[in-house]
C-alpha cells in the first residue's frame, strides 16, 4: 500500500514538479530561490528513470478519462535522456540567464514546456499524451519569442501555425484511433490501427500530426527558424528532447511490429532518406551555427524516420528495430543538446589556447557521436541499423544499406560546417563561460561516451567483439576520415557564397503563399461585407418604415408587467399547494 | 403538501421572494439588498445540490396543480433538469456577487437586482418544467424578465438592442406557442417523458409532425441563438457585463439549448425524430451555426463582440450533440451546456473586468494587459483555451464526445466541422492572448481606476478566479462522480433506455 502510494507520487511528481513550480514563480515572483529550485525542476523525472522498477504502471481514474502512466524498456530510456537533458539545461540556463532582466518570464515557459515533456514520455493513454504535448507545444512559444527580436517573432508566427495545424490533425488522428480501438490506452489502439477502415486516414493524420515536432521533410520549416532563435539552454531542449516527442508519439500509436504495411514503409523511408540528405545540402549553406545544428536534427530525424519506415516494412524485425530508434533517440538527444550548449560555451571569453582547444575538443566528441565514429553510439546505430537492412524486401535492402553508409557523409559535412562557424574566438567582449555552463555539458559528454555499453540495444556487445564486424568497422574509419577532409574543405570553401538558401528553406515560399491567400481572402470579406452592408441598409430601411410602436419608456412599465405577473402567478402556485 | 413536492417550489420561491422584495427597497439599502441575494442565492444553490444529490439516490420531487381544466403545471427533478438547474445555481453566485461588484456605484440598483432575481427564477422554471405549457410560461417569462436588464444602461443603442431583442423573442415565443397549441389540439398531453409522447402519432399525422417540429426548433432557435435566427444576440452585448455573462453562459442562451434538448428526447424521442427525418437538418443547421459563429467572430475587433458570436458558435454545439441523435454524441452536447457555460461565464467577467478596471473594450487595447492584471488575464487564458478545446480544459471533452459520437454515429462529417471549429477559435483566441501577454503596452490605459492591493475590485476578482478554477477542474477531474461529464452520461442513459 505505502509503496503504492509513494510510486503514485513519483509518478505524478514527474511533471507536477515543474508545473507547480511554474505556478509558483508566477504567483511569488519575489521568491528568489524558486528560480533556484527552477534549474533542478527535472530531477524527480530523471530519479523516476533511474529508481522506479522495472515495468511500472499506475493508473488513475478519476483524471480525465482515465490516466495511465507506465515505464517500459522504452520510455525508461526516453524518460531518462529527456530528465538529464532538462536538469543540465535548467543548470545551464540558471547561468547562462544570469543577467537576463526577463528570466523569470523564461524560467515560467521553461517549467511549463518541461512539465509536458517529461509528462508526455510516461503517457500511456492518448488523452494525457495530448495534454501534455499541448502543453509543451504551447509553452515552447514562450521560449522561442523570449528574445523578442524581428526574426523571433517571425519563428514563433510559423512555429504556431505548425502547432495549430499538428494539434488539429493529432486531435482528429485520436479520435478515429480511439473510436476504432474502443480504448484511449496505447497498448490497445496500436495494434488495432492495423486494421482500422479508415487506416490511411488516420495514418497521415497521426504521421502529420507528430511529424511536425519531429520536423518531417516538407513539415521541418518551422524548425530551423525556431530552433536557433531561443535561447541556448531552450534551443537545447527543443532540438534534444521535445522534438522526440512526435518519435515517441509514432512509437506509442503506429501498429509497429503486427503486419507488414510496405506502403507506409516505402514512404517513411523514402522520406526520411531524402530528408538526410536534402537538409544537409541546406544547412551547410547555413551562416548562423545554430541553425545548421538544425538542419542537422532535421537531417537526423530523417533517419529516425526512415527507421520507423524499415519497423512498418519489417514487423518481425520491429523488437531488434525499435531498440536501435530508442538507442538513437538517446544518442541523439546527449549530442544534439550538447552542441547547442556548447554554442553558448564558444561565444564566451576563453582565454589561452588550452580552453579553445578543450572547448573544440568536447564539441568534437557530440559532433563525432552523431556522425557515427568508430565506438561511439552513432556508429553503433548505422552498424545496427545495415545490419537490420538486410532484412527489408527487395529493391530496399541493397538500397538502404548503400544510403546509410552515405548518411555519415551528409552528417560530417555538416558538422565540419558546424565547427567551422563556432571556432573560437579571442572575444574580449564576451563574457568568461560560467561553471554553471561548463559543468552540465561535461555531464552530458560523460554521459554520451558511456550511452552505447550502458543503454547500447541487446546484442551489443557482440557488434563490439565480433571480428567480422572489423573490417566494416575499418571501412567506416576510412570513410569517416575522408568525410572529415572532404568536410572541412567544403566547410571552408565558404558554401554560403556559392549557394546561399534561407533558413526555413521551403517556409518562404510558403510565406508568399500566405500573403496572397489573406490579400485574396480579405478582397472577398470585403466585397461580402458591401454586400452585406447593401443589403443590411436596405432591410433597415424597411424597418423604420414599420414604425416600431415601443417607446423608449416602455422599459419600466414591461419590468413592472413581468414581475407582477410572476408575482400573480407564484401567488395561485402556493394557494393551490395549500389547498 | 410533501416534503418533496414542496421542494421544487421552493427553490423558485428563493430567488422569486428576494427579487420582489429588493423591488421595494430603497436605492440605498445596499446591506439589506446584498444580504437579500445572497441569502437567496446560497438557499438555492443549497436546495438544488440537495435535490440533485436525492435524484442521484432515485429520489422523485414533482408539484402538479391544476391551471386549466385539461392543462397541469407541472414541476419535476429529473436528472437533465437538475444538471441544468446546479449550472443555473452555481453561476448564478458566481454573477451574483459579480454584479454587486459591478454595479456598485450605478442608479437602479434596486431594479436591476429585482429583475436579476426574476430572471433567475425564471431559469429554474425553465429547468424544472415537467410539461410543454409549463416550459412555455416560464419561457415566456424569462424574456419579460431579462429584457429590463439588457437595456438597463438605458441609452440609445440599449433601448435599441432591448428592441431588437424583444422583436426576435417575441416571434419566438408565438411560434413556439402555436406549436404548442397545435401538439395539444393532436395528443391532448404534453407531459415530458423519457421516450417521447407522440409516437403514437407518426402513422396519421407525420407532415404536421414535422411541421410542429420545426416551429418547435424556430422558437427555441431565436433564443439558441441558431442562424439565421441569432441577429439580436451581438445587439444585446450593450447590456452591463454581468447581464452579458448570465445571457450567455445561464440563462436565455441556454434555456433555448435546453428547450432543444427536450423537445427532441422528451417530446418527440430520439427515435421517433430519426424516423421523421428531422435530426438530420438539425444537425446541419447547427454545423452551419458553428462555423458562421466562429467566421463572424474572427471579423470583430470589439472584446465583447467578439465572445458573442463565439456563444453563436459555441451554443451550437449543443445541438449538433443531440441532433446526431446517438448516445455518446449526446453525452458531448449536454455536457457541454454545463462546460461552455462556465467557460463562457469567466469570459464575460473577464472582460468586464479590463472595461471597468482600465476601460478595455477593443482587441487593440489589450496590449501587454496581462502584466497589469495577470489573474484577470489568466482566467482568460484558461477558458479560451477550453474554448480551442486544449485538454484537461473542459471544453476538450465537450469537442472529444462529440467528435466520437458523429463517428459512433456514422456522421463522419462532424470530425470535420469540430476540426475546423477548433481552427477557428484558436484564429480567434490566440491572438487576443498574445495581445494581452507578449505585446508591448503602448502609453496608458484608456480609462484606468486604482483598487489598492489588487488589480481590481475583489468582488470582481474572487467570481472570475472562481469560474475559471471550476472550468479547469470539471475538465481535469471529469470522470469523478458528480462531474458534468458523469451527470451527462446519467442523463443519457435515462434517455437512451432499450
Amino acid at each position: 500500500m505505502i509503496e503504492m502510494v509513494l510510486q503514485t507520487g513519483l509518478f505524478l511528481s514527474i511533471s507536477a514538479v515543474p508545473l507547480v513550480l511554474a505556478l509558483g514563480l508566477l504567483i511569488w515572483p519575489r521568491w528568489q530561490f524558486l528560480s533556484v529550485l527552477a534549474q533542478w525542476a527535472a530531477l524527480p523525472g530523471l530519479l523516476c528513470a533511474l529508481l522506479l522498477p522495472w515495468a511500472t504502471d499506475i493508473s488513475l481514474p478519476w483524471l480525465l478519462l482515465g490516466v495511465q502512466l507506465g515505464i517500459d524498456a522504452a520510455t525508461r530510456t526516453f524518460l531518462f535522456f529527456t530528465g538529464l537533458l532538462w536538469l543540465t539545461a535548467g543548470i545551464f540556463a540558471g547561468s547562462y540567464l544570469a543577467h537576463d532582466q526577463n528570466k523569470r518570464r523564461f524560467l515560467v515557459f521553461f517549467l511549463l514546456a518541461m512539465g509536458g515533456n517529461l509528462g508526455l514520455v510516461v503517457a500511456q493513454d492518448m488523452l494525457s499524451f495530448y495534454m501534455f504535448f499541448a502543453l509543451m507545444s504551447f509553452a515552447s512559444y514562450g521560449l522561442i519569442t523570449h528574445e523578442r527580436t524581428a526574426n523571433a517573432w517571425r519563428a514563433g508566427r510559423i512555429y504556431i501555425v505548425m502547432v495549430i495545424a499538428g494539434e488539429l490533425m493529432l486531435f482528429a488522428g485520436l479520435v478515429l484511433a480511439a473510436q476504432h480501438a474502443g480504448s484511449i490506452l496505447f497498448a490497445d489502439a496500436a495494434p488495432a490501427l492495423a486494421t482500422a477502415p479508415a487506416r490511411d486516414l488516420i495514418f497521415a493524420l497521426l504521421l502529420g500530426g507528430f511529424g511536425i515536432k519531429l520536423g518531417v521533410l516538407g513539415l521541418h520549416v518551422w524548425l530551423p527558424l525556431a530552433h536557433p532563435v531561443a535561447p541556448t539552454p531552450a534551443s537545447a531542449v527543443l532540438s534534444g528532447a521535445m522534438i522526440k516527442a512526435g518519435l515517441l508519439g509514432w512509437l506509442n500509436l503506429l501498429p509497429l511490429g503486427t503486419v507488414p504495411l510496405n506502403g507506409w514503409g516505402a514512404a517513411l523511408m523514402a522520406v526520411g532518406l531524402l530528408a538526410v540528405f536534402y537538409a544537409a545540402v541546406i544547412g551547410v549553406t547555413q551562416r548562423n551555427p545554430k541553425t545548421v545544428l538544425a538542419y542537422s536534427s532535421i537531417s537526423q530525424m530523417g533517419l529516425a524516420t526512415c527507421a520507423v519506415g524499415m519497423g512498418l516494412a519489417a514487423p518481425h524485425h520491429w523488437p531488434e528495430i525499435s531498440a536501435i530508434i530508442v538507442f538513437f533517440a538517446l544518442n541523439h538527444a546527449l549530442a544534439k543538446s550538447t552542441l547547442f550548449l556548447g554554442v553558448g560555451i564558444a561565444a564566451g571569453r576563453l582565454t589561452g589556447n588550452w580552453q579553445r582547444g578543450l572547448v573544440v575538443a568536447g564539441l568534437a566528441v557530440p559532433a563525432l557521436a552523431l556522425a557515427g565514429a568508430p565506438f561511439s553510439g552513432g556508429g553503433l546505430v548505422k552498424e545496427l541499423l545495415s545490419a537490420q537492412a538486410a532484412s527489408i524486401a527487395a529493391p530496399w535492402g541493397d538500397l538502404l544499406k548503400t544510403l546509410l553508409s552515405w548518411t555519415v557523409l551528409a552528417t560530417v559535412i555538416l558538422m565540419a560546417r558546424f565547427l567551422y562557424l563556432i571556432w573560437p574566438r579571442a572575444d574580449v567582449t564576451a563574457r568568461a563561460p560560467a561553471v554553471g555552463m561548463v559543468l552540465p555539458s561535461a555531464v552530458l559528454i560523460g554521459t554520451l561516451l558511456l550511452a552505447p555499453s550502458f543503454f547500447g540495444p541487446a546484442g551489443t556487445a557482440s557488434i563490439w567483439i565480433a571480428p567480422i564486424i572489423q573490417s566494416s568497422l575499418t571501412n567506416l574509419t576510412l570513410a569517416l576520415l575522408a568525410a572529415v577532409f572532404g568536410g572541412w574543405l567544403v566547410a571552408r570553401s565558404g558554401t554560403d557564397r556559392i549557394l546561399r538558401l534561407p533558413a526555413g528553406d521551403l517556409v518562404v515560399l510558403a510565406e508568399r503563399a500566405a500573403v496572397s491567400i489573406f490579400a485574396i481572402g480579405r478582397r472577398l470579406l470585403a466585397a461580402f461585407d458591401r454586400l452585406y452592408r447593401g443589403g443590411g441598409a436596405m432591410l433597415h430601411a424597411r424597418w423604420q418604415r414599420l414604425r416600431w410602436p415601443v417607446a423608449p419608456d416602455y422599459a419600466m412599465e414591461l419590468a413592472w408587467t413581468s414581475a407582477s405577473l410572476l408575482f400573480l402567478l407564484l401567488l395561485v402556485v402556493f394557494m393551490l399547494a395549500a389547498a | 403538501m410533501s416534503w418533496n413536492a414542496a421542494l421544487p417550489l421552493l427553490v423558485l420561491a428563493s430567488s422569486l421572494v428576494p427579487g420582489l422584495i429588493i423591488f421595494c427597497l430603497p436605492e440605498d439599502a445596499k446591506r439589506v439588498r446584498t444580504t437579500l441575494n445572497m441569502a437567496g442565492v446560497l438557499l438555492k444553490l443549497a436546495l438544488v445540490a440537495f435535490m440533485v444529490w436525492g435524484v442521484g439516490q432515485g429520489e422523485r420531487y414533482e408539484v402538479r396543480l391544476q391551471m386549466l381544466p385539461d392543462i397541469d403545471f407541472v414541476l419535476r427533478a429529473d436528472a437533465l433538469s437538475m444538471f441544468f438547474a446546479l449550472l443555473s445555481s452555481l453561476l448564478w453566485l458566481a454573477t451574483t456577487i459579480y454584479a454587486i461588484g459591478y454595479l456598485e456605484d450605478s442608479p437602479n440598483r434596486s431594479r436591476f437586482f429585482g429583475f436579476f432575481s426574476l430572471c433567475m427564477t425564471a431559469t429554474l422554471g425553465v429547468a424544472l418544467a415537467g410539461n410543454l405549457v409549463t416550459f412555455l410560461l416560464f419561457y415566456e417569462l424569462l424574456t419579460l424578465a431579462t429584457y429590463p436588464l439588457v437595456v438597463h444602461r438605458g441609452t440609445e443603442t440599449s433601448l435599441r438592442a432591448g428592441r431588437i431583442y424583444l422583436a426576435y423573442t417575441v416571434a419566438g415565443g408565438a411560434m413556439l406557442l402555436a406549436a404548442i397549441a397545435w401538439l395539444h389540439g393532436l395528443t391532448g398531453n404534453l407531459e415530458f417523458s423519457a421516450n417521447g409522447f407522440v409516437a403514437g402519432l407518426v402513422e396519421d399525422h407525420r407532415t404536421e409532425l414535422i411541421i410542429i417540429f420545426a416551429l418547435l426548433i424556430a422558437g427555441l432557435g431565436v433564443k439558441a441563438a441558431l442562424v439565421p435566427l441569432h441577429g439580436w444576440l451581438p445587439q444585446a452585448m450593450v447590456a452591463p457585463a454581468p447581464v452579458s455573462a448570465l445571457l450567455h453562459a445561464v440563462a436565455v442562451v441556454k434555456a433555448g439549448a435546453f428547450g432543444i434538448i427536450r423537445v427532441v428526447h422528451d417530446v418527440y424521442g430520439i427515435e421517433v425524430a430519426q424516423d421523421l427525418g428531422v435530426t438530420i437538418p438539425l444537425a446541419v443547421l447547427a454545423a452551419v451555426t458553428i462555423v458562421y459563429g466562429s467566421l463572424q467572430a474572427l471579423r470583430q475587433t470589439d472584446l465583447k463582440r467578439r465572445l458573442a458570436f463565439s456563444t453563436v458558435s459555441q451554443v451550437s454545439y449543443i445541438t449538433l450533440g443531440v441532433a446526431i441523435a446517438g448516445p455518446i454524441a449526446t453525452i458531448g452536447g449536454i455536457a457541454h451546456l454545463v462546460h461552455q457555460g462556465l467557460m463562457k461565464v469567466t469570459l464575460f467577467f473577464c472582460a468586464g473586468n479590463l472595461a471597468e478596471t482600465l476601460g478595455i473594450h477593443n482587441v487593440d487595447q489589450m496590449r501587454g494587459v496581462g502584466r497589469r492584471m495577470p489573474w484577470t488575464m489568466a482566467a482568460f487564458t484558461i477558458a479560451a483555451f477550453g474554448m480551442i478545446g486544449t485538454p484537461p480544459m473542459a471544453g476538450f471533452f465537450s469537442k472529444w464526445f462529440l467528435a466520437s459520437g458523429g463517428l459512433d454515429a456514422g456522421q463522419n462529417w462532424v470530425l470535420a466541422v469540430l476540426i475546423v471549429s477548433s481552427l477557428l477559435n484558436a484564429a480567434y483566441f490566440l491572438p487576443v492572448l498574445w495581445t494581452a501577454w507578449f505585446a508591448e503596452p503602448d502609453g496608458d490605459w484608456p480609462a484606468e481606476r486604482s483598487y489598492g492591493r489588487w488589480e481590481t475590485a475583489m468582488s470582481l476578482l474572487a467570481p472570475t478566479v472562481f469560474a475559471a478554477f471550476i472550468a479547469l477542474g470539471v475538465g481535469l477531474f471529469a470522470s469523478m462522480p458528480f462531474s458534468p461529464l458523469q451527470w451527462a452520461r446519467l442523463v443519457v442513459s435515462q434517455e437512451f433506455q432499450p
